[in-house]
């Protein structure tokens, strides 16, 4: 198993706690995809496995090691990368000082020049855009540079947090086209996604969490066809006529 | 004509030690939010160790730079761990610091008062009292030499911001804290620099004004108002604001001086912070205010 999550609890401040004794388990290469309604605790499972926020209680654990205690930058080292929910970039730095960001823990500048190239190759657009600031890019553009800077540590996990929110349908559909595209490349992906129904279409595996435990999981093909799991967490879809909705 | 020329001259020639001064007090706005009312005390600070090194040991107000940028940078990084490191986490931090930071004010505003009682000081180098001629013109030596000093370090800390490692690191936690934990900033280490910096950017702008202005353990008051003006007009946590605020700020101050009399001077100050919190609260340079 490449990643463990046992028996989490976890809460922001001295609030009460959002995770309430969650356990999931994480293969290598291939892609998960986490549901359920606002405040079920994606994101804050997600901050807790990056090491933005600890457990109160249980453990994480990378290849068989606990990690739950080491700082975000330890984590990263060890090959798990989060993209936020809000892309969090830098507004007034430009697109390649971001992918420099991203390699910030590396000491090796040169690798980090050579690795943005790699990741040029991947994103053109952010070659061209490249001395542009962050903080003109449109929507799509800015997530791609997140996901790109994420890329640039190579790591083995990564997690994004809602990729399409604020996008258009077909700037999100290019957004998921490449992270089916990393997910080739060996990567093993972990999403927390409010449209569902995209997220699962793209997703190996989907885990469906509610009131900060996992309440269920399985392939992401029978997620999306359990009609208990449509009415309670897709909202009921109309009898398709031919075109697809989602 | 000629007269107005030299007072402009006489603004900017201000603008530069105002701008450190407000330099330092935004980069630790801008990386920690913390409204540090007590960064004009920690110039005090330095301007007292100046001022004795100066009457003790006859050392340049100017050289004593080299011992209170250092002396200043390591009390910052400790009273960071003491007093900031601790409530980084909570959820009222930015009206804690206003209370902390104001009450270390008083601290210090006390123990200056102890050591060095309420009567007014200043160094009083050569160069406080000359003036350099530029043909038509004039500017006092000491404010020339303090502007061009603090240009100079207001240049070694751009330096330092757009081409170290550290100073990435600052810049992205100044811009977006989230995403720079994210990719693996140690926040709170950059935090403690930065406040390190601040107090760094205190301690040179303290040994200049000791022989610019008069000073005693209460008047950081007037100047950290003045400093609060400074980094609003320029926008809350820009580098490129305050520096376009202090210059600005001195000039308009210079005018005031000289139409209305020096003691409306600080006025202008004030009523600009009044005018720009009612108008225009993002400032110059600055992200809207967040809700």
């Amino acid at each position: 198993m490449l990643l463990e999550v046992q028996n989490v609890h976890a809460g922001y401040g001295a609030g009460p706690s959002i995770l309430q004794g969650l356990s999931m388990a994480v293969e290598k290469g291939q892609s998960y995809c986490i549901i359920g309604p606002n405040g079920a605790g994606k994101s804050t499972l997600l901050k807790v496995i990056c090491g933005l926020l600890h457990p109160r209680q249980g453990q994480v654990l990378f290849k068989g090691n606990p990690i739950h205690t080491l700082r975000t930058d330890q984590i990263l080292m060890q090959g798990i990368s989060f993209v936020p929910q809000d892309r969090s970039l830098f507004p007034d730095m430009t697109v390649r000082e971001n992918l420099r960001m991203g390699g910030y823990i590396l000491k090796d500048r040169k690798e980090v020049e050579r690795r943005i190239d790699a990741v040029y190759e991947l994103f053109p657009l952010l070659k061209e855009r490249g001395n542009q600031l962050a903080k003109t890019l449109s929507g799509g553009q800015q997530q791609m540079l997140a996901i790109g800077r994420s890329m640039v540590l190579r790591p083995e996990i990564i997690m994004l947090d809602e990729p399409s929110l604020g996008l258009a349908p077909k700037i999100a559909r290019q957004i998921f086209d490449s992270i089916q595209f990393l997910k080739q490349g060996g990567m093993t992906v972990l999403l927390v996604e409010q449209n569902a129904r995209l997220g699962l279409k793209s997703a190996d595996w989907g885990f469906v969490l509610d009131l900060g435990k996992m309440s269920f999981d399985g392939p992401a093909d029978s997620i999306l066809a359990d009609e208990r799991i449509q009415e309670l967490y897709l909202g009921r879809q109309k009898p398709p006529r031919g075109g697809e909705t989602a | 004509m000629t007269q107005m020329v030299q007072i402009f001259l006489l603004g900017m020639s201000l603008g530069g030690v105002y701008a450190l001064m407000a330099a330092g007090l935004t980069i630790v706005f801008g990386v920690m939010r913390i409204v540090n009312i007590a960064h004009a005390a920690f110039m005090f600070i330095a301007a007292y160790i100046t001022y004795f090194l100066f009457q003790s040991f006859g050392v340049d107000p100017i050289l004593s730079i080299l011992v209170t940028m250092p002396v200043m940078y390591l009390l910052g990084v400790v009273v960071y761990r003491l007093v900031f490191a601790r409530i980084a986490d909570s959820s009222r931090f930015a009206e804690l610091t206003v209370l902390l930071t104001f009450s270390l004010a008083l601290v210090i505003e006390g123990l200056l008062g102890a050591m060095f009682t309420n009567i007014y000081r200043s160094t009083n180098p050569r160069y406080a009292t000359d003036a350099i001629l530029f043909g038509n013109f004039y500017l006092p030596e000491g404010q020339f030499y303090a502007t061009l000093i603090s240009l100079a370090l207001l240049g070694g800390l751009w330096l330092f911001l757009r081409t170290t490692r550290t100073g990435y690191a600052i810049r992205a936690a100044m811009q977006n804290r989230t995403a720079a934990q994210v990719v693996g900033v140690d926040v709170s280490r950059i935090s403690t620099i930065a406040f390190g910096l601040g107090m760094a950017m205190a301690g040179a702008s303290g040994s200049l004004s000791s022989f610019l202005f008069t000073f005693f353990p209460g008047k950081h008051w007037e100047w950290v108002a003045i400093l609060l003006s400074l980094i609003v007009l320029g926008g809350m946590g820009s580098l490129l604001g305050s520096l376009v605020g202090a210059f600005a700020l001195a000039v308009s101050a210079a005018y005031v001086s000289y139409f209305y009399g020096p003691t409306w001077s600080p006025i202008t100050f004030f009523l600009a912070l009044f005018l720009i919190l009612m108008f225009r609260p993002r400032g110059l340079f600055g992200k809207p205010m967040e809700a």
